[in-house]
């Protein structure tokens, strides 16, 4: 049989798309979990705002349990506990204080810390799996994709939460959050030539309430970027002859963007869902 | 994948048991396109038995929605389980597709 990661002539390229979803991303370690122990290879991995740092660490080699304990440590509540007094104050007086395309409201000294902390001077070209992470330029509102270059800069830039944290200067360009050009990218593993794919990505939450300006801004965002997931994954679907698997782990409880603690329910679920497309993933990667 | 094919006065219900895929799509764009050719262009796709469907299955509901449209028709989904609602529901589908709880509502919406 022909398996997908094998690299041999003729058999299947198969990619993993991980889109945007915060710590709902975590579910990629599950699905993770279960291409390992069906011995299912990956022959590429593109990621996507939260998608981009488990696309990174299983790029990287990282199995599960590491994975999961870096993110642990990177991704908890006090990246967004400083605020950014100068954006804050651009605000109301943009004159004075100078408001610009840098504006974030979040000091994003910590979020760079971490990053670097977690994956140092470390290269898309070193994964050990082809990686490509994606942005967005904001000022065409293109999708860039990093296929080279600091592991630390593609992630920042393609976690670049608008509001939040700054837009990200790579290259003389400044780049927002990649779910502002596509939630969940699997555009770029066709263009790869990947024949069969496992995507996995979410939705963004609304809000429950809207009781400050910022719920606000995120509720407009939530509307935009949702419909945007749901066109471009009807284009790729239609557009396309290649195999598009939709990995959707269902979340009975409400994942919010810090739950980290969640982190073990939110793996078994992408496990869980994972498992239920293995028959058809064998079945693919038998018959290609 | 099983497709039983039945006529219910102008309306063709087409039951199906098992995944849409890449595997078995073809099979089900024969299945419907059978019809279509027959004249038969209200079609209910009774989907209380699928269990999965992928981006071939996709392309192969909007074909036959397309054709069925083209010729005065439509292709109607009934029963559709939670799995293959959310695919649907990703994709856009069930802004251009019309969906029943039941064969008998579906069958129930096209004019007498």
């Amino acid at each position: 049989m022909n398996v997908g990661g094998s690299g041999e002539k003729g058999a299947p390229r198969v990619a993993v798309v991980l889109g945007s979803g915060s710590v709902k991303c975590a579910a990629a370690l599950g699905l993770l979990k279960v291409l390992r122990r069906e011995g299912i290879g990956i022959d590429m991995i593109v990621g996507c705002s939260g998608g981009s740092i488990y696309a990174a660490l299983i790029a990287l080699g990282h199995d599960v349990d590491s994975a999961e304990a870096m993110t642990r440590r990177l991704w908890t509540k006090e990246l967004t506990s400083r605020r950014n007094h100068k954006s804050l104050f651009s605000v109301f007086l943009p004159r004075l204080f100078g408001f610009d395309e840098s504006f974030g409201m979040v000091d994003d000294a910590l979020i760079l810390q971490r990053l670097r902390a977690t994956f140092g001077g470390r290269t898309l070209e070193e994964a050990r799996i082809p990686l490509y992470l994606t942005a967005t330029d904001f000022h065409t509102g293109e999708q860039v994709v990093f296929e080279s270059g600091p592991i630390v800069d593609a992630i920042r830039a393609s976690i670049a939460i608008p509001y939040i944290f700054r837009p990200w200067p790579v290259n003389g360009r400044m780049l927002v959050d990649g779910f502002m050009s596509d939630p969940m990218p699997v555009g770029v593993a066709i263009r790869q030539g990947a024949n069969i794919i496992v995507t996995m990505g979410f939705e963004s939450p609304y809000q429950h309430k809207i009781n400050s300006p910022l719920r606000f801004a995120f509720q407009l965002s939530s509307i935009t970027s949702n419909n945007l997931l749901k066109s471009n994954y009807a284009f790729y679907n239609l557009a396309h002859h290649a195999e598009i698997l939709p990995i959707l782990p269902e979340f009975k409880d409400r994942i919010h963007l810090f739950d980290t603690d969640k982190i073990p329910y939110v793996i078994e679920e992408g496990e869980r869902a994972a498992e239920r497309q293995v028959p058809y993933l064998r079945r693919l990667l038998a018959g290609a | 994948m099983e497709i039983v094919t039945e006529q219910r006065g102008a309306v063709t219900v087409i039951s199906i048991v098992g995944s849409v895929d890449g595997m078995t799509a073809a099979a089900l764009v024969g299945s419907f396109r059978a019809q279509v050719t027959g004249g038969n262009v209200l079609i209910v796709g009774d989907f209380a038995g699928v269990e999965y469907t992928s981006s071939a299955g996709l392309r192969a509901l909007l074909e036959t929605v397309k054709e069925t449209r083209q010729q005065g028709g439509d292709l109607r989904l009934a029963g559709v389980q939670p799995e293959v609602l959310r695919v649907l529901e990703l994709s856009g589908f069930t802004h251009i597709l019309k969906l029943f709880p039941d064969i008998e509502s579906a069958v129930a919406s096209f004019p007498a």
